[in-house]
């Protein structure tokens, strides 16, 4: 009876039980603030953002490259989304075998190499497959998974594609393997030269996330992407296709080493084909057994010594000087002594009685010399310079050359001499096509282009066939009459180069067989051949020049260039639907 | 007017005190008219209940329009990646040195001169020739050479003047033997 009382005193003590309860109380309540002081007084930031990044994904928005496109609009270089397909080592260890065999057969990698990565210890990320089309990685992957192989997922991983693989390579250029972030990585040509341009700029989403679902009503903010802008070049991808294709027939039927091709619109400066051999695959590039030396547009970064070709040059300079016409005769002896050195003929001759035309159509050095003393110092540079040589033709493409004009003390009359027949300079050939063109558009030089419109450069110039400029070099009656001299060295009796003919046009062309320089410098006794020409040649179209460096047949300009250049000519002007002008060829005599 | 109380109330005779005592206006308290209440706590609760409800419903909808969002948007990045599969396939088709190949196995060439055809006045310009495969150009790549490795010099064996006592020590040409060796060092270069 009394320990229930004492009980019940103890319960029914409303002080006491008040008491313990507000104690109670104040343990939780300390407890409490003690935590809040640690949560908010004691660095509060990293508390809220692991919160705030509890729920929130940040996702890279990321911006499709630009495609390079032909005049056409035909990709010659165009973007795919792509995956890696990538293992955690950690999970996939166990059943390694079976992954191996299956990621073997769905997606061709190698067994045993990724045997081997499905099983490196210590390590979460292992590349099993890149640049995979995203379909096809996701398809295995989502099987992987229903086959129950864990541990093996996706990443992005863009592709680039060149569908015509070879086909304007040495232009183009290609990426390498993206970076670890998705990012491109430009290694040639015009994706290097216009990465900025290509690339666009990556957007960024960030938002929160429920269930792999967005909450509707959450944190959400979103910077598009940037997508990059098209490259629209001014090639003809069939063209340029066909080019290539003639050439490695020439320069392999000839032995030569190397050659280039380029075909020009006359009247625009636009070039549709940039054509180098030997190239390489874009697509695969690291397949091509002679490799990176070929990484480069040959036709803009190699320099040669362009030969007779340069002749038109010189006579069409002079005929515009006044100081000649086409008609003016010529006695061109055998061999000429200069300053201690003999000039020769490439054949063997007696006195000969030559028209200016006659010089140009049997492509005499001796005759060129002797009209070229008709300049009075320095005048034969000037107009050199005029026509672009000595000077890059930043057509956007990386590493070109200025090539070489002598200038100051090195231009002394006996280097005159020499420049006045092509040799003892040294050119590109896109410049050369560019300074025959001249001749071609009626003695006005336009600067060769090869991006259609405008692009900027990652040097921050701009180029394209909208900052071309038009700069007038000789007078049109000049480029007429220098034209119909060089519609005499396609004639069969007159000319040197009958096989550059195409049947049914007025073809002007000159041809070219310089001596090379080799690599010990001086001339090692091999040539570069060369045949560059317009036709139809009274309006002319297209301008071609067709170049073969050291060709071990022994055939000159005339018999390896110019079978080529008749070929590539008769393809374009068909292509184009040029059709013949119907009036009589030129008829100037060579000899008096 | 209310001064005028006290003196009606002093004219009226003494007699009706208890009377005029009970008639004496008193302020009675307002009488309060009791609404029914039930009404208005359905109407609050209907609303309550209807807000949370709809609120409810609403968020669901959202919540359901952010699924489906989320299931299309992967739709659309798998057909996106499917049509640009596609396209690379197709310019894969596209591939100028494949469309070649297929019609030259068909028997096309590439003819030597172009030829016009006026539809009007039915002139031929141009040089009229058949297309012949005699001139046409190559479009395949050379097979690749033999590597040196799998050609190698022939090895020259001289006759000994001497009239050979001893044959098997036949003397190599010292050329020949000259060439092997730089042969073998191209090799160890490489």
């Amino acid at each position: 009876m009394s320990r229930q009382r004492r009980r019940g005193r103890f319960r029914g003590s409303p002080h006491f039980r008040l008491r313990t309860g507000f104690v109670l109380i104040a343990i939780v309540l300390s407890v409490f603030s003690a935590r809040l002081v640690q949560l908010q007084g004691i660095d509060p930031r990293a508390y809220a953002q692991m919160a705030a990044d509890e729920g929130t994904v940040d996702v890279v928005l990321p911006a499709t490259r630009g495609d390079i496109l032909d005049r056409n609009g035909v990709p010659l270089a165009d973007s795919v989304d792509g995956l890696m397909v990538v293992a955690d080592p950690f999970m996939t260890a166990e059943r390694a075998p079976e992954i191996a065999t299956y990621l073997s057969k769905r997606l061709g990698v190698d067994y045993f190499d990724t045997l081997e990565r499905l099983r490196i210890e210590d390590s979460r990320f292992q590349y099993l497959a890149r640049q995979v089309p995203a379909t096809l990685a996701k398809e295995v992957v989502a099987d992987a998974d229903d086959l129950g192989y864990e541990g093996i997922s996706t990443r992005r991983d863009p592709v680039r594609a060149y569908p015509a693989r070879d086909v304007a390579a040495n232009l183009v250029g290609f990426l390498g393997t993206p970076r670890k972030n998705g990012a491109a990585r430009a290694l040639a040509g015009l994706e290097d030269t216009f990465n900025g341009y290509l690339a666009g700029t990556d957007g960024e989403a960030r938002y929160e996330v429920g269930a792999g679902n967005r909450i509707p009503l959450g944190d959400n903010t979103v910077t598009e992407a940037v997508n990059g802008a098209d490259l629209t070049t001014t090639i003809d991808r069939d063209l340029q296709w066909y080019a290539q294709r003639l050439l490695r027939q020439t320069v392999l039927g000839a032995r030569g080493d190397s050659g280039h091709a380029v075909i020009m619109d006359s009247r625009t400066g636009e070039l549709l084909t940039v054509a180098d051999y030997p190239t390489y695959d874009a697509s695969e590039p690291y397949e091509t057994p002679a490799g990176e030396g070929l990484y480069k547009s040959a036709a803009l970064t190699d320099v040669y010594e362009p030969g007779s070709v340069e002749k038109v040059l010189t006579l069409s300079s002079l005929i515009d000087a006044g100081k000649v016409t086409s008609r003016t005769r010529f006695r061109v002896p055998g061999s000429l002594e200069r300053q201690n050195r003999t000039i020769n003929d490439y054949w063997e001759h007696g006195l000969l009685n030559l028209t200016l035309a006659g010089i140009v159509a049997k492509s005499s050095n001796i005759g060129t010399v002797l009209a070229a003393d008709e300049f009075g110092r320095g005048e034969l540079r000037d107009y050199l310079t005029r026509f672009g040589l000595g000077q890059r033709t930043d057509i956007g493409v990386g590493g070109e050359t200025k090539g070489l004009l002598p200038q100051g003390a090195l231009w002394t009359d006996q280097t005159e001499d020499r420049i006045a027949f092509g040799q003892g300079l040294s050119v590109n050939a896109v410049q050369m096509a560019a300074a025959v063109n001249t001749i071609a558009n009626g003695g006005v030089r336009i600067d060769p282009s090869l991006v259609k419109g405008s692009a900027v450069t990652g040097a921050g110039t701009e180029v394209g066939s909208d900052h071309a400029t038009r700069k007038r070099v000789i007078s049109e009656d000049a480029a007429r009459q220098t034209a119909r001299m060089m519609e005499r060295v396609i004639d069969p009796e007159a000319g040197v180069a009958p096989g550059a003919a195409v049947p049914g046009y007025r073809v002007a062309g000159k041809t070219g067989t310089a001596q090379r320089v080799g690599p010990e410098g001086g001339y090692d006794g091999t040539f570069t051949v060369s045949f560059a020409g317009f036709a139809p040649a009274d309006d002319p179209r297209f301008t071609i020049y067709v170049v073969v460096h050291n060709p071990r047949n022994g055939g000159g300009g005339g018999s390896v260039a110019g079978p080529a250049f008749s070929k590539l000519m008769s393809y374009t002007l068909r292509r184009y639907g040029v059709p013949p002008t119907d009036t009589r060829p030129s008829r100037l005599p060579v000899e008096w | 007017m209310s001064s005028t109380a006290p003196q009606l109330r002093s004219r009226l005779p003494r007699l009706a005190e208890a009377a005029v005592e009970r008639a004496r206006l008193t302020v009675v308290p307002r009488r309060r008219t009791r609404a029914p209440r039930v009404p208005f706590v359905t109407l609050v609760s209907t609303l309550l209940l209807g807000g949370v409800v709809g609120l409810l419903l609403f968020n669901t909808s959202m919540q359901q329009a952010s699924f489906a969002a989320t299931a299309l948007e992967e739709q659309a990045t798998n057909l996106s990646a499917r049509e640009q599969t596609l396209r690379m396939d197709l310019e894969r088709l596209r591939d100028p040195q494949r469309v070649a190949e297929a019609a030259k196995r068909q028997g096309l060439v590439i003819p030597a001169a172009p030829a016009f055809l006026d539809l009007d006045t039915g002139k031929v310009t141009g040089n009229v020739a058949p297309a012949t495969a005699a001139g046409d150009t190559k479009i395949t790549a050379p097979p690749p050479g033999r590597p040196a490795e799998l050609d190698p010099e022939p090895v020259r064996l001289e006759p000994r003047r001497n009239g050979g006592a001893d044959e098997k020590k036949q003397k190599q040409h010292p050329g020949s033997s000259d060439q092997r060796d730089g042969q073998r060092d191209g090799q160890r270069r490489r």
